[in-house]
């Protein structure tokens, strides 16, 4: 069953982010307290009451810091509500984008049509158990000293520059690209400009990986809400329609002991969206892309087919701002705005709803119908990202 | 001295399991060894209870050369996590993907040279390292 128009996105809510908890003394809020804040934004930006929830659909995120196996069924508890069904998001920072499937899937057959997405986290706050670690990663990579996805990520950008010649010029225009939409966005938290030679400038945190490659931890709270369309239609904002979608996890380019670590599972997830859509590249206007590096950001730009792998003319030529040939990050995306730990990814849909509904304020892309969100989470060994998941989401059927 | 020990946070080691005990038990040995499929041929790597490639669960523990190349690297140089400050004494140290000549890509620390010296396709081959507790890392060092 196609998915193309069987749902859409009625409601988004966005706490402020925060970095509360960081320093001894501060004034602090738990995951649970962001989480009912972003259900209360959300409610009220769709027009709809907390007793409209009554017997709906609940997904929740699941967080490095927080959660536990019964994580769904808690966030209910938290919001007070009694969902007649619950999905959970668990592949980390895919998660947002895999739930617009999974949520629109439950609506168009019928089971509710009414479902709340909402993720928390709060690092900073609230220092959780030591985290659970995929089999790989505990025994085969911690032992030798790889310090997370800063580590793994470094072995992708060595790489990548070693194939296509990319230098810290390229990488520095995505960045500063990024910067400046912060700059327009007045809930971004990085908000100072940046320029090219202070993205080189900026200390290597682990070679090639400079410390403005990096995305920046945050506590916060983010909520979305899908509709079926006839409830969307009455409700208070424009709808924002689910197009097109594909999700792949443990995605592999070449074999599982060796893969090519430059493709991402990013390139099925845009055929299977491509084709469920039944739009062109040209259409795309916005894309709103997973980005927890900088390099990654590049990477899925060639896999979603905007351009060849390695091209390096291409990112060279292309203004990627808001006005420009191909915006992306319009949001200042999560290096700038911040990620709640696994939670993060929520900012792309939210910020693609906006532009979609012409809410971006000073950052709006002009005359926009069509725009992509995209998730990735855990870094898998000696490649990239198990979970990857893309949407094309639009403003029209 | 058994004071400061005491005080000398650990490093993480490998959780030992019925599916990765054979890889230890090769590395404290001095053998390098990973799963192969009988049915496919493919190498399976980390360990696995199928072939990623085929689903057969026809695996044999071969033995591989321990040579190979660079495929990419990183010098790590913060500690990220409270799980690995026992790494901080080390810093900055080389990790590496290494391709070996067999086809498996196994993630490990280059050791035995300056880090300047390291590059891409930069030959290497196996050398083993004691963890303590039982444990043999299996690392790189240049191959001449």
């Amino acid at each position: 069953m196609s998915l193309r128009g069987k749902a859409a996105i009625v409601g988004i809510g966005e706490t402020p982010l925060d970095r509360l908890g960081s320093k001894p003394g501060e004034p602090r809020k738990s995951t649970a307290e962001y989480l009912a804040w972003a259900t209360r934004i959300a409610l009220e930006d769709a027009g709809l009451s907390h007793k409209d929830l009554h017997d709906q659909g609940l997904a929740a995120i699941y967080t490095t810091n927080h959660s536990q196996p019964f994580w769904p069924e808690e966030v209910a508890s938290i919001i007070g509500f009694t969902p007649s069904v619950a999905l959970a998001g668990g592949n980390g920072g895919a998660s947002s984008v895999s739930l617009l499937g999974h949520a629109a899937a439950m609506i168009a057959a019928g089971v509710v049509d009414l479902i709340l997405v909402v993720a928390a986290a709060a690092p900073f706050s609230e220092h959780g158990r030591t985290r659970a670690e995929p089999m790989d990663t505990r025994d085969f990579e911690m032992p030798f000293g790889v310090m997370g996805p800063n580590c793994k990520i470094s072995f992708v950008k060595s790489r990548y520059m070693y194939e296509s010649g990319m230098t810290d010029d390229h990488f520095g225009k995505i960045a500063v690209t990024g910067r400046y939409h912060a700059t327009l966005n007045p809930n971004a938290y990085l908000r100072k400009p940046l320029s090219v030679e202070d993205y080189k400038n900026s200390r290597l945190v682990s070679d090639p990986i400079r410390l403005f490659d990096c995305v920046l931890p945050a506590n916060g709270g983010k909520a979305y809400i899908m509709a079926s369309p006839q409830r969307a239609k009455s409700l208070r904002k424009p709808p924002v329609w689910l197009l097109g979608w594909g999700e792949r996890e443990n995605p592999t380019a070449g074999p599982r002991y060796r893969a090519n670590p430059l493709i991402t599972g990013i390139r099925e997830c845009a055929d299977s969206a491509f084709k469920m859509a039944g739009v062109t590249h040209k259409d795309i206007r916005c894309l709103n892309l997973y980005d927890d590096y900088i390099p990654i950001v590049m990477l899925q730009i060639e896999d979603l087919g905007f351009c060849k792998k390695n091209d390096k003319d291409f990112f060279e030529k292309t203004d990627f701002t808001f006005k420009g040939d191909l915006p992306i990050q319009t949001s200042g995306g999560m290096i700038n705005c911040g990620q709640p730990s696994t939670t993060g990814g929520m900012l792309h849909v939210i910020e693609t709803v906006r532009q979609l509904r012409n809410e971006g304020g000073e950052r709006q892309v002009p005359n926009l119908k069509f725009a992509i969100a995209t998730g990735l989470g855990a870094v898998n060994y000696g490649k990239n990202f198990g979970c990857t998941a893309a949407a094309i989401l639009g403003n029209e059927v | 001295m058994a004071e400061a020990a005491a005080r000398e946070i650990k490093k993480p080691l490998p959780q030992m399991t019925p599916l990765n005990q054979p890889f230890w038990d090769g590395a404290r040995n001095g053998r390098l060894i990973m799963q192969r499929c009988k049915d496919c041929q493919s190498w399976v790597w980390c360990p696995r209870p199928v072939c990623g490639e085929c689903g057969s669960d026809r695996l044999e523990w071969t033995e591989l050369s321990g040579r190979g190349k660079i495929f990419a690297f990183t010098v790590i140089r913060e500690v990220v996590g409270r799980a690995l400050r026992g790494f901080a004494p080390d810093i900055p140290y080389v990790t590496a993907w290494v391709d070996l000549d067999e086809g498996p890509r196994f993630c490990s620390n280059i050791v035995g040279c300056p880090i300047e010296s390291v590059h891409i396709d930069m030959p290497v081959e196996v050398v083993f390292h004691d963890a303590g507790e039982g444990v043999t890392l299996p690392k790189f060092k240049p191959r001449s």
